[in-house]
């Protein structure tokens, strides 16, 4: 099933949150992976500048590597500072450099002087007017208390993430938003652990400063242009290069005075990639109620159906044999090619289960990210994804976001929502 | 282990995934607070004497010094499972069978060199293992040495003195340019 869009009618939309979010990247001219707002790129390794040559070199305009394109600051932007590349970026980032709703989104709705944040909200369904057609807000559970409370609103945007999403819109009451019966279909992640890795030829007396908290990136060559694979549809690799720490002393031999000698120098240089790829979309994947069990709230929880296929294994096996031909290209020694056998959620790319399409019967949402069903209802996280492509989708979902928003605020100005 | 660890364990890029190293500093702050609970005395100074062989004193202190021995109980206690407890404490009791076999004594009571020729019997069959592309997982020293290695590296003693570990790297450098806005 086609998506209603095209990249024409999002790309002033990537542009406008680019614009905000602060991205970091290299431009490279590619369709496939179009450039964006750039701010000024991170630097390649000496290793990983030596492996985009021989990419470059070896399969000039199908295959290429490039830093990764990741919304960490690297120049001053909007009162946030740069990255100064400490490291643990999951504890929390006090220059604010790496993108988060903490850091950027959510200050910037505080200071319209707008924004009411109720926390321990735990919503258990959107609440409706039949005979208007039209959502009236969300029955939420204080998830402290455990009371029912009921917010009212003229627009309901509907991001609780993929799965939830569609949970929320079960539980609204008997095909709430659902005359297509797409509610819960299709859902999709990408595929991910196939690639390679090996060791490098690298200056002996140099080593990567501070960490960078980004990798290089191998857009997607496969199924693009000319030259056609057995498989559908293509992924990408992410990965690096750098040397091995002390941690490398468990797969060695030895032990003593010497062992740990040697174990204060930096390693050996290696270089890895890791494959991700695009998962087809299939109806017997999908999110349904499971109605007999409850969460600690009482809400009736989702019970999910998914399993890659045999074009997810084959694009696996494939990134494991390109990805070793790349690096056998760049001079690594002692090549390991891998694959793995991971369950569709663990990349947490979930998509699909509310997708957005031109045919009421067939999706869930319009071209605006309107439910078909209940024209005050948008939903504009993952749930609406028609396909997943390889590429990692969040800014998707917030360049989709403010389209939808700007999209509705227009329609209550023409009085029509 | 989630993808972005994963990622960066795989692009081997600089140091061991900040995971781990937080896993390691939870660890040995508990460490601090206890007394054994996975090991019995001679299990405990077993273990404390094949850790100690395997990262010893050199011109730092070795791994009894950075706490490793109490670390490895921890991690038996609070991290391991019922099956990787008695794989561990099979391989300690192998240990004194071999010591016994060889030289008539528990390994404790053995010389250096004669505990030396039996942790070398155990690298060397472990080293068959790799070459083989064995699983190691159930061996008893590729356990050891990763909880001794981890112990140690994770540990204040091991960070600082033996690594000039740095949690920021570069950081009077960036304070610097950044001190307008931090």
């Amino acid at each position: 099933m086609d998506w209603p869009i095209r990249y024409a009618d999002i790309a002033p939309w990537y542009d406008y949150v680019e614009t905000f979010v602060g991205i970091s990247g290299q431009a490279e001219g590619l369709a496939q992976l179009p450039d964006g707002k750039f701010l000024k790129p991170m630097a390649l390794n000496c290793v990983e500048q030596s492996v985009r040559e021989a990419v470059g070199r070896a399969w000039p305009g199908e295959r290429m590597v490039t830093i990764g394109r990741c919304a960490v600051l690297t120049e001053p932007h909007n009162g946030r500072a740069a990255c100064h590349y400490c490291g643990p970026c999951h504890r929390g980032c006090i220059t604010r450099s790496y993108f988060s709703s903490v850091n950027a989104t959510l200050p910037a709705a505080q200071a319209t002087g707008r924004l009411t944040l109720r926390p321990y909200s735990v919503v258990h369904s959107i609440t409706y007017d039949k005979r208007r057609g039209r959502a009236t807000g969300v029955r939420v559970i204080d998830g402290q208390t455990k009371h029912a409370l009921e917010f009212q609103a003229r627009i309901v945007f509907l991001c609780a993430s993929t799965i939830e999403s569609a949970r929320i819109l079960l539980n609204s009451g008997n095909g709430f938003a659902n005359s297509s019966g797409q509610v819960g279909k299709n859902l999709m992640d990408h595929i991910m652990g196939g690639g390679a890795s090996g060791r490098m030829d690298g200056p002996a007396d140099r080593d990567t400063i501070g960490n960078r908290p980004n990798g290089i990136y191998v857009p997607r060559f496969r199924n693009i242009g000319k030259g056609k694979s057995s498989f559908l549809r293509g992924y990408g690799f992410q990965g690096g290069g750098g040397r091995s720490d002390w941690g490398r002393g468990v797969g060695e031999t030895g032990f003593g005075a010497d062992f740990k000698k040697s174990l204060r120098r930096p390693g050996p240089w290696g270089f890895s990639l890791y494959g991700f790829g695009e998962m087809l979309p299939k109806e017997e994947n999908f999110v349904e109620i499971d109605k007999n069990k409850v969460d600690a709230w009482g809400i009736p929880v989702a019970r999910i159906s998914c399993a890659y296929g045999e074009n997810e294994k084959a694009l696996v096996h494939d990134m494991s044999i390109s990805a070793a031909e790349m690096l056998a290209e760049a001079g690594a020694h002692e090549i390991q090619p891998y694959t793995s056998d991971n369950p569709p959620g663990l990349v947490i790319h979930e998509m699909g289960t509310a997708r957005m399409g031109k045919d009421p019967k067939t999706s869930v949402l319009n071209a605006h990210n309107q439910c078909h069903d209940v024209p005050n209802l948008f939903v504009t996280d993952g749930a609406c994804m028609a396909s997943t492509a390889c590429q990692n989708p969040s800014i998707t979902y917030m360049a989709l976001t403010a389209r939808a928003a700007a999209y509705a605020v227009d329609a209550m100005k023409r009085h029509e929502l | 282990m989630n993808r972005r660890e994963v990622l960066l364990l795989l692009a081997g890029t600089a140091a061991l995934p900040d995971q781990l190293f937080a896993i390691g500093r939870a660890v040995h702050k508990r460490v601090r607070a206890g007394t054994l609970r996975a090991l019995d005395p001679h299990q405990n100074e077993t273990v404390a004497t094949i850790a100690e062989l395997i990262i010893p004193k050199t011109d730092t202190p070795g791994a009894r010094e950075a706490g490793v021995p109490a670390f490895i109980d921890v991690m038996l206690a609070d991290w391991g499972d019922e099956e990787q407890r008695r794989t561990f404490t099979a391989g300690l009791a192998n240990v004194d069978e071999r010591s016994r076999g060889l030289f008539g004594k528990d390994f404790i009571a053995c010389s250096p060199i004669q505990q030396t020729q039996i942790l070398t019997d155990l690298d060397a069959e472990l080293a068959r293992l790799r070459d083989t592309k064995a699983d190691m997982s159930k061996n008893f020293f590729q356990g050891m040495k990763w909880l001794t290695l981890t112990g140690y590296y994770t540990s204040e003693i091991g960070a600082t003195s033996e690594l000039h570990y740095r949690v920021v790297r570069g950081l009077a450098d960036s304070l610097r340019r950044h001190r307008a806005l931090v």
